[in-house]
């Protein structure tokens, strides 16, 4: 399914948030969206969701106008988004459960998910006594078990540790190539999106706009980044981060 | 949770034998200094305790308040819950709601007595709606205060996954609000349980634990008054700490593993 936004515009109140954004996610495709924080990323992904609408403008699936949320668009947002009072499995179940699936069938799906997750034997934990790491991990495993064909992804690692980051972001990618969902992924992580994505959209300062967009198909991409290292460096100072040697 | 702030095994159960022997105490002290027909004997009380309870009248009298107290509660509760969770997703709603529940639960619910008599007649009913109007208040805006601070990415993540607005109610928002929810029936379960018994002994309707309780005052039989306070403290204690603890940790059961 591909997305598409047309000239979209977002207030909230009298604050601009979105100007004239224009933006094309084609079917299969993974595009990142960096940029400083509150430049109205997650905004974008709102929207894409159907859980906000635009002030102006249109956000399009396959053409058609979305105007509610629908499962075949599903967002990961980034933390605490598991409920606390249902287990592991239970959690993911409700994804099938809130679709008409009885109560049996999804919670054996949701079993199988979870192992796929690598989470077997903690179906009957509380997302509060497992690692921020799990829990995202059973995010992941409720966001694929719908079969989303638009899969938008709220800075799905940002509470996680550096090390706990690279190993979902392979379990990430390895769901992707299974399912081929086209992705939306809103990152404060250069190298995350530089790891993950087909293109990226480099965000300035609110109201959101491009400042630029870099394409990397059929790079050889792996987590040390060497094959990206010089849109790595452009990327960044983009960002207003220095990338010269220090003195 | 907090383990470290709490008393655990032994030491609550000595705490709380302490606090139910502080007030024998005081109740044994108050009869040793006073003649026997105005304070009886904690043994006295507790004699006459034991033969009533093999009594048909007594018996009665507690199926009585018992029952009333279950329907008038049981409304609140229902009530007090659906309007409570209504507000939470409908905001016009909920202020109109919140303010007139300010207003109204200002106003003591046995102070209805004397209306309700008159527009209900002489009987159960009015007996039942002052204990629900007592339990209502506090249930419905413990809810509706609770459903404010439910997370809006639950909200959201429920959206996302196409939940109706049912289904977020149901699955989204009563679990959610389940800890004020049991927080809210305490506290609506003690104003039931006094407005129960004051009504009771007001109204003198039928049998009762406030009926039986006033017409002991009124003969002056010391013995029976302070064996239906005592009964009276007993049973609210048994509900409270047996059936609504239970209640909640068997809700709460994820807070406490």
């Amino acid at each position: 399914m591909q997305l598409k936004f047309e000239d979209v515009k977002k207030r909230f109140g009298s604050l601009e948030v979105i100007k004239h954004f224009n933006a094309e996610v084609a079917e299969g495709e993974l595009v990142a969206l960096v940029g400083p924080s509150g430049c109205g990323k997650s905004t974008i992904l709102h929207l894409a969701a159907g859980l906000e609408k635009p002030s102006e403008g249109r956000v399009l699936a396959d053409g058609k106008l979305i105007t509610a949320p629908n499962p075949q668009r599903t967002l990961v947002f980034q933390e605490h988004a598991l409920y606390p009072w249902l287990t592991l499995q239970a959690n993911v179940a409700m994804a099938l459960e809130l679709q008409g699936v009885g109560k049996k069938q999804a919670y054996a799906e949701a079993e199988g998910w979870l192992e796929r997750v690598n989470l077997k034997g903690f179906e009957h934990y509380y997302p509060h006594q497992v690692s921020g790491g799990m829990r995202q991990r059973t995010a992941l495993a409720r966001a694929f078990m719908v079969k989303p064909e638009i899969l938008l992804l709220d800075e799905p690692f940002g509470a996680l540790d550096a090390l706990t980051r690279m190993s979902l972001q392979d379990v990430l990618h390895e769901l992707i190539e299974e399912h081929k969902p086209s992705v939306m992924l809103v990152t404060h992580d250069v190298d995350e999106a530089l790891y993950l994505a087909d293109r990226i959209l480099v965000f300035g300062p609110r109201p959101t706009h491009v400042l630029k967009e870099f394409s990397f198909e059929h790079c050889e991409r792996s987590h040390d980044l060497s094959g990206v290292a010089e849109q790595r460096k452009e990327i960044l100072s983009l960002l207003g981060i220095k990338t010269e040697v220090r003195a | 949770m907090s383990q470290g702030r709490r008393l655990t095994g032994p030491k609550k159960y000595l705490a709380v034998v302490l606090a139910v022997a502080f007030i024998l105490l005081i109740w044994q002290s108050a009869a040793w200094s006073l003649p026997d027909f105005l304070m009886p004997d904690i043994p006295v009380v507790f004699a006459r305790l034991f033969q009533s309870i093999t009594e048909q009248d007594f018996l009665d009298g507690l199926a009585g308040s018992m029952s009333r107290l279950g329907t008038g509660y049981g409304f609140a509760m229902l009530f007090g819950i659906g309007f409570g969770l209504i507000g939470g997703v409908l905001f016009f709603f909920r202020e109109t709601l919140r303010t007139a529940i300010i207003i109204l639960q200002s106003i003591p619910s046995i102070a209805w007595v004397p209306l309700f008599l008159i527009v209900m007649g002489f009987g159960n009913l009015p007996i039942i709606v002052v204990v629900a109007l007592g339990a209502f208040f506090p249930m419905a805006l413990s809810v509706m205060n609770a459903t404010e601070s439910v997370q809006p990415v639950h909200v959201s993540a429920a959206r996302v996954m196409g939940a109706s607005r049912w289904q977020l109610l149901k699955r989204v928002y009563l679990p959610a609000v389940m800890p004020e929810l049991i927080t809210g029936a305490q506290l609506a379960f003690g104003n039931a349980w006094r407005a129960l018994i004051s009504a009771e002994m007001l109204v003198g309707f039928g049998q009762g634990l406030g009926r039986s309780l006033a017409y002991s005052g009124e003969i002056a039989d010391m013995v029976g008054v302070m064996m239906n306070i005592l009964v009276i403290a007993i049973l609210a204690t048994l509900i409270d700490q047996v059936i609504l603890e239970k209640f909640k940790q068997r809700m709460l059961r994820y807070q406490y593993v």
